[in-house]
């Protein structure tokens, strides 16, 4: 079964970016919510999802954001969503993300967004 | 162009200056025009430059839908904003004069209604103008109409197909596990991922499962006891405000009850979607079938740990039949001319009946033995140890001691000390001397054993003492016979007694005997025979749940070794 998902993890200053790379569906969505859970419970609430190497995503795979944005907005933070390929960007778009996330071009502009929180949504 | 201009009079040149802008408002109109297909902008424009051209202030264009005339742009006009129904009244009540169809006059697609023009009342060649320009926008319209249609069909086609993306790869990742719990997070990550929801939650029950429990943001702990109010549900409706919190959940929440066969085994709840946004009818019906999907998974995951968990039990069972077998005497200890046979027979689950002939060593130089038969209460792997408990505990104390009485007594304290207090056992401990055939024995709470006189008299060794394990520093009095030539002695369980026929009647004491005597000149392992063929017969086709044990002790006429 096509399962390849991989999250790679690296950070900006107190900002950490998971980078998704292949397919997120229902039998990978356990293994983000566990990489985001680990980042919540460590007390790290700026994140940025890299959607740059994201090949698809699922239902599954989005109730992952939907899941935390509200624990880790109250903890001040936030989940911002960059860098998504045009058909990924459908499905977020389809299904009304844009207007409950941040999701800009690049890593960089979600940086930007933490930095300037004026500009957040 | 420049040549032609010289030859105009100054009025001509007025006149032609006119209509030629009118001819380059058309063109740049016609460019315009095709050039986008978005409505707004397209009729946008067209009152733009309506409007500028004759010093309109105010303007509306209109579109005709299947609901009537509705307003499209509006500009200058509060009374008739965007969206509002378009009528001749509402028109002439705005201080909107001048109207014109869009389109064919038999069949116009909308209509473009102006305020008074500042420059005055339009010539017929203006008004040929405005028809002209309306007559290239209407094509266009029709169009962007159509495209407009096909957008927002397109979007619930991506709509659907995301639904069945959705339920295609929840069935997929169902499949996939076997775990009540990845059933539950699986089908809440869809849901949440689905419909953007942060808070949702499942509750499901089983009978001899640990209940599945996943929530966020919701409470779902109480809904086990409103199963009855939740099977009453349709398989997915929007809790409005009361019977909201009559679940202790936000109104606004899509429930979704999750049923087994006839049975409400669950819920499955989705708090109010965000942004004010709510659950379409379609919802319902995606959230009813995942969550049928879903129902299968779990039932599927239940009945796999049902059945893992019997291969377990199986296997212990197995595993404690196999332990009790060995500690049964392979042959029993030769009696001299006593001639002894025992036979026990497990129901179907591993019972608790242990026998034993005990060589005594520390009654030397004498031949005594220790006889016993043993049963103990429950059943499985736990009987099975406390079985091995005791025959360690028997062999043990009487390789040193040799008073009955106090043999007794000591086993009941260490069996309390070992053992939870609803564990015992009941016991015939009785000491042979062979060579004699005297007899002492203590029957601490097990069934009588009966002796066969050579001449048909019976005699019980009845109930003497409390069950073994019970209660601590019991003290225990033996009692003694002897067992002649010819006199048959049984023990027994209280399996051979209690065995039922199908009217429920209990084989009896009465019909040991019966057989005893019958079948008494027979050897003791052939008596023994008997006796089980006879509660075969008895019984039937009952079921029978209790081991049962036999013991035949028979003293030959030559009594010396």
């Amino acid at each position: 079964m096509a399962t390849n998902f991989t999250v790679q993890r690296s950070t900006t200053g107190n900002i950490v970016v998971l980078a998704l790379n292949g397919f997120l569906d229902a039998h990978t969505a356990p293994e983000f919510e566990k990489v985001v859970q680990q980042e919540f419970d460590g007390g790290n609430v700026r994140l940025i999802a890299d959607c740059g190497e994201l090949t698809y995503i699922s239902s599954a795979g989005l109730g992952v954001f939907m899941s935390f944005i509200e624990d880790i907005r109250e903890a001040g933070g936030d989940l911002k969503i960059c860098n998504l390929a045009p058909k990924v960007a459908q499905v977020f778009e389809i299904l009304g993300f844009d207007s409950i996330f941040e999701m800009v071009p690049a890593v960089a502009d979600a940086v930007k967004g933490f930095e300037n929180p004026a500009k957040e949504v | 162009m420049s040549s032609s201009a010289t030859q105009q009079t100054p009025q001509h040149t007025a006149q032609s200056g006119l209509s030629q802008s009118r001819l380059e408002s058309l063109l740049e109109s016609a460019k315009l025009l095709s050039s986008h297909l978005n409505l707004d902008q397209l009729l946008g424009h067209l009152l733009r430059t309506a409007m500028g051209r004759y010093l309109i202030t105010r303007g509306v264009v209109a579109i005709r839908t299947e609901a009537g005339c509705r307003v499209e742009v509006s500009r200058g006009c509060a009374a008739l904003k965007k969206g509002s129904d378009f009528t001749p009244e509402a028109s002439l009540a705005a201080g909107l004069e001048l109207v014109f169809d869009i389109g064919a006059a038999e069949a116009p697609i909308g209509t473009l209604a102006l305020g008074k023009p500042a420059r005055g009342p339009l010539d017929a060649e203006e008004t040929d103008f405005i028809r002209a320009l309306l007559g290239l926008a209407a094509s266009v319209i029709a169009n962007a109409l159509s495209h407009g249609e096909s957008v927002s069909l397109n979007q619930e086609l991506d709509q659907k197909v995301q639904e069945l993306r959705a339920l295609l790869d929840l069935v997929r990742g169902l499949a996939a596990t076997l775990d009540p719990e990845e059933v539950a997070r699986l089908l809440l990550l869809t849901f949440s991922g689905r419909w953007a929801v942060t808070k949702s939650g499942i509750a499901a029950w089983k009978e001899g499962h640990p209940p599945v429990l996943r929530q966020r943001g919701l409470k779902l702990d109480a809904l086990e006891h409103q199963r009855e109010a939740i099977g009453a549900l349709p398989d997915a409706s929007v809790l409005m405000a009361e019977q909201a919190a009559r679940f202790g959940l936000p109104a606004g929440s899509m429930i979704m009850p999750v049923r087994s066969g006839g049975e409400t085994c669950g819920a499955v709840v989705c708090g109010p979607r965000m942004l004010g946004a709510a659950y379409t009818n379609d919802d319902l019906e995606f959230g009813a079938g995942l969550v049928a999907q879903a129902a299968v998974a779990l039932d599927n995951s239940w009945h796999f740990r049902d059945t893992i968990g019997k291969k377990q039990m199986e296997k212990e069972l197995a595993l404690a039949a196999s332990i009790q077998t060995e500690l049964f005497p392979k042959q029993l200890a030769k009696l001299f001319a006593t001639d002894v046979a025992a036979r026990n027979r497990q129901a179907k689950q591993v019972g608790g009946d242990y026998y034993d002939v005990i060589h005594m060593p520390s009654s030397h130089p004498t031949e005594e033995h220790l006889v016993c038969v043993v049963d103990i209460s429950g059943k499985g792997i736990f009987a099975s140890l406390l079985m091995s408990n005791i025959q360690a505990t028997l062999r043990a104390l009487v390789f040193r001691e040799n008073s009955l009485p106090i043999v007794a007594q000591t086993a009941n304290d260490l069996l309390y000390a070992t053992t939870p207090s609803n564990r015992y056992a009941t016991a015939l401990l009785l000491i042979y001397e062979a060579s004699t055939g005297a007899c002492r024995w203590v029957n601490c709470g097990h069934t009588d054993g009966i002796i066969l006189r050579a001449n048909g008299d019976v005699e019980m060794l009845a109930c003497s003492g409390i069950a073994l394990g019970l209660f601590p520093a019991r003290t225990y009095e033996e009692q003694t016979f002897e067992l002649r030539a010819g006199d048959l002695l049984a023990i027994y369980s209280d399996g051979v007694t209690d065995a039922q026929n199908e009217a429920e009647e209990d084989f009896g004491t009465d019909r040991l005997v019966d057989v005893l005597k019958q079948h008494g000149s027979l050897p003791a392992a052939d008596v023994v025979e008997r006796v089980f063929e006879a509660i075969d017969d008895f019984a039937g086709s009952a079921p029978q749940f209790d081991d049962i044990t036999m013991m035949v002790m028979k003293r030959g006429a030559g009594n010396m070794a």
